[in-house]
């Protein structure tokens, strides 16, 4: 019990370490759609992970090392996809 | 026959797939097949607002088949991206040959094409002109109205209920009415559907 709480507890302090983007996307109501704004981020070295989540309208991106990914080309990466960006927000996260 | 060809250049098509343009650098190939109509397409988004290729058609009526084959030119005309809607109007325009009553000759395409969604309810015209000179000069009409009982999640299956109205005289005089499920995992959507008059559906589509 022990070890798996250890093991949980350096999991997550090992997520906190990466820079997290949230990205607020107007127009993302199909998933099939979207998958073209996963294909785009993915080609991007600085990104670990990335998250579509429809309910919320956002995309989380997951920066390797505390790399930042620059606005400019966050926006061209969702207007290529088809959306409007609505914001970006930084955070570690947690 | 000049006057045709540019024509055709002027003026736009709308085909049968679903999604027309997709995103940048994106590749849709589509596969949709009635009892009496099969539409194939390639489709490469060159941008997120043109996409380019390949779209073979056959109707089918009374054991007589009209083939037609384009080139075409797909175009996101209009986008509007709400919080939680999205509206699309997108124009089509194709130049190739078709193939009806034993003859082969010079073929257009052109139409439009409107859509609007939110993660539940969808809702699409589209009107296209199929026209071979001294041939036929045909539309093909339809209307869908849709809705899905949930809202799954970006990575799991997407379901909806969909009706379909198309009006395909090269296919049929009447309207056919074809009740239909739609189905779509990732980048994979599949549909099938049987009309009131016993007729079939089953579409297929892929974006790479
Ligand atoms: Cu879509």
């Amino acid at each position: 019990m022990k070890f798996i709480f250890a093991v949980l507890l350096v999991s997550m302090s090992s997520f906190s370490f990466a820079e997290s983007i949230k990205v607020t996307v107007n127009g993302m109501v199909c998933s099939m759609c979207a998958q073209g704004i996963e294909k785009k981020f993915k080609k991007i070295d600085a990104v670990k992970d990335i998250k579509v989540d429809l309910d919320n309208k956002i995309v989380i991106l997951e920066t390797k090392d505390k790399q930042d990914i620059e606005d400019a080309v966050i926006t061209k990466m969702i207007t290529e996809s088809g959306y409007n960006v609505s914001s970006i927000k930084r955070g570690a996260n947690e | 026959m000049f006057k045709l060809l540019s024509l055709s250049f002027i003026l736009f098509t709308l085909n049968v797939s679903a999604h027309p343009v997709i995103y940048r650098d994106g590749i849709v190939v589509s596969s949709f097949n009635m009892d009496n109509m099969n539409d194939q397409q390639l489709m490469y988004s060159v941008t997120e607002k043109f996409a380019a290729g390949l779209n073979s058609l056959r109707f089918s009526h009374d054991k007589k088949d009209t083939d037609l084959v384009f080139a075409k030119l797909n175009h996101l005309a209009y986008r509007y991206n709400g919080h939680d809607s999205q509206a699309n109007i997108y124009l089509h325009s194709g130049i190739g040959l078709s193939d009806h009553r034993a003859k082969s000759q010079g073929a257009f395409m052109y139409g439009a094409e409107a859509d609007w969604e939110t993660r539940t309810l969808f809702l699409g015209l589209k009107h296209f002109q199929y026209y071979s000179p001294h041939q036929f000069d045909m539309p093909v009409t339809m209307a869908r109205i849709g809705f899905s009982p949930f809202t799954a999640s970006f990575d799991s299956l997407q379901s909806w209920f969909m009706i379909q109205a198309m009006h395909a005289p090269l296919a049929d005089k009447t309207v056919s009415l074809t009740p239909m499920l739609r189905f779509f995992y990732k980048n994979v959507l599949w549909e099938m559907g049987a009309s009131a008059k016993g007729g079939w559906m089953l579409n297929l589509m892929v974006h790479y």
